[in-house]
């Protein structure tokens, strides 16, 4: 494999594992609630 | 005195031995001998060195101290905003940068009493692990010719270790102080997300991006966050928080502190060396009363997935019309990095930012119930030589870089606070280093561990023969 065929799987790779995760997200969850994690301020969002 | 640490400069121009020109002359004198090789500076500012020097000499003769690094010569990374100086971000186009405001840590610590000899080499526009530079020149290993200082902060961090200056400023948005520091055997730290205002600095990815100080000791270190952090009214992403008194908690020691030794990812494909360094290093820390366990982590890999895209669809947005316009003024490897990020989709750039949440929620919740502080390797290999890398085509280059920061570029997804202490060198004479990584705003603890670490192991203390 070449270094760019095996760069083009590992975006695959990356976009897959991101795809996989973000269907386990729960339905209130946004971004801005990192640092509401950093600042302790945040709980886990309710599962949907 | 150039290779004195910044607390030693500054204590010796408190007390009288040394003056802000004198300082400011001594370092000046290094660079003009040693710069032509370590390639430090991009822009180096003699004149307004001395004039500022001279500015705080007088102030000091009459009893006036602006603040605690009142004469001391820092430089700082090409992509912060300093007025009078151009901001080249490491591209070829001299004011590449502009901003209306000034940078605020920058200002923080010229008005503490810092003296700014200039502008520092860094990867072009701070993408890239090693410190290659197509325009600047590659900035070149203090401790051994030839070999790598480590990127993007590159000249910070040789800059120090060559004691061109006592301290300096740089950025980390996937280990750009924590690389350079680990290998030109020097401390850095990347503070918390938020604890450091970046208003006045380049953006690379706002959602990563972080400044630090990088000095010879942790003390340092403690003493350039105390001056630099804190709230800020130019950047709504600088944490309201109060800054704890760094200096007065950094000698308490570390007895029963809980420290965890990763068992999965952290030392994966890591030299055997550089791994023994790190296990070494705890073991010393134990030896102070730490407790020392290993742990199994939330697999740290997913956070690196989600930060390196984030971090690519914002660096490729936000210098899209460079890419568009100018891709030749870009060098090949960068250039070829920025393009990765174009067609990455609002939906997976957005899926990313909220698993960062959650992932971010989760690490600090089964990871700071058991234990303070986690310790890692820096670096997955001892700083590598150029010629190994000049050989390798863009994509090899590209790929080497990512493996390179893999373990520091978890971090700036988590946005947990990390300081990279040097541990020892190679058979080879070349740096090792461990990253302390805390919980959040816990940068106290990190350089209370730091300090005690490097009092006892004394690797702080040796500088490389220019």
């Amino acid at each position: 494999m070449t270094e760019k065929q095996q760069q083009q799987a590992e975006r695959a790779s990356m976009l897959g594992v991101i795809e996989r995760l973000a269907g386990e997200l729960a339905l209130a969850e946004e971004p801005a609630r990192f640092i509401a994690a950093l600042e302790g301020e945040d709980e886990a969002p309710p599962r949907a | 005195m150039p290779e004195e640490s910044l607390t030693a400069v500054a204590e010796s121009i408190r007390a009288g031995k040394l003056s802000p020109v004198e300082a400011v002359e001594r370092c000046l004198e290094r660079v003009r001998k040693w710069d032509g090789r370590i390639r430090a500076f991009i822009t180096l500012d003699e004149e307004g060195a001395l004039r500022s020097a001279r500015a705080l000499e007088t102030e000091a003769a009459a009893g006036r101290w602006r603040g605690p690094l009142h004469g001391v010569p820092v430089g700082f990374k090409d992509l912060c905003q300093l007025e009078g100086l151009p901001t080249s971000c490491g591209t070829r186009m001299p004011e590449y940068f502009t901003s209306a405001q000034g940078c605020t840590a920058t200002r923080r610590l010229l008005d503490a009493g810092a003296v700014s000899l200039g502008k520092l080499n860094m990867t072009e526009l701070a993408m890239g692990a090693f410190g290659d530079n197509a325009h600047h020149g590659d900035a070149d290993n203090p401790w051994r010719a030839g070999h790598v200082t480590g990127g993007s902060s590159s000249g910070s961090g040789a800059g120090v270790a060559a004691g061109f200056f006592a301290g300096a400023v740089g950025s980390d948005t996937g280990g750009s102080i924590r690389l350079p520091a680990a290998c030109c055997g020097v401390v850095g730290l990347k503070p918390t997300y938020g604890r450091v205002s970046r208003s006045g600095a380049m953006v690379l990815s706002w959602s990563m991006d972080h400044l630090g100080p990088l000095a010879w000791t942790t003390r340092d270190v403690a003493l350039m966050l105390q001056v630099m952090a804190g709230r800020d009214a130019a950047d709504a992403t600088a944490s309201r928080r109060l800054v704890p008194d760094y200096l007065a908690t950094l000698d308490q020691g570390i007895k029963d502190v809980r420290v965890g030794l990763p068992e999965n990812y952290f030392f994966q494909g890591v030299q055997e060396e550089m791994a023994d360094g790190v296990r070494q290093a705890a073991r010393q820390l134990e030896a102070l009363g730490a407790r020392v366990v290993e742990m199994r982590l939330p697999d740290p890999q997913h956070m690196t997935d989600v930060a390196m895209l984030i971090a690519r669809a914002e660096s490729s947005t936000l210098h899209a019309r460079l890419l568009r316009e100018q891709p030749e003024a870009l060098q090949p490897t960068v250039r070829a990095r920025l393009e990765l990020g174009v067609d990455i989709s609002a939906y997976d750039y957005l899926q990313a930012l909220r698993l960062r949440a959650t992932l971010t929620r989760a690490f600090i919740r089964d990871v700071f119930e058991e234990v303070d502080v986690l310790l890692a390797p820096v670096i997955p290999e001892p700083a590598p030589s150029w010629a190994s890398l000049k050989t390798a085509t863009v994509e090899e280059f590209n790929a080497r870089s990512g493996r390179f920061s893999r373990l520091t570029r978890p971090f700036n997804g988590y946005g947990l606070p990390a300081l990279s202490v040097p541990c020892g060198f190679t058979m080879a004479g070349l740096p090792m280093a461990f990253q302390a990584v805390g919980r959040p705003f816990d940068e106290g603890l990190l350089l209370k561990l730091g300090h005690a670490y490097q009092e006892a192991a004394g690797w702080h203390l040796r500088r490389p023969s220019l």
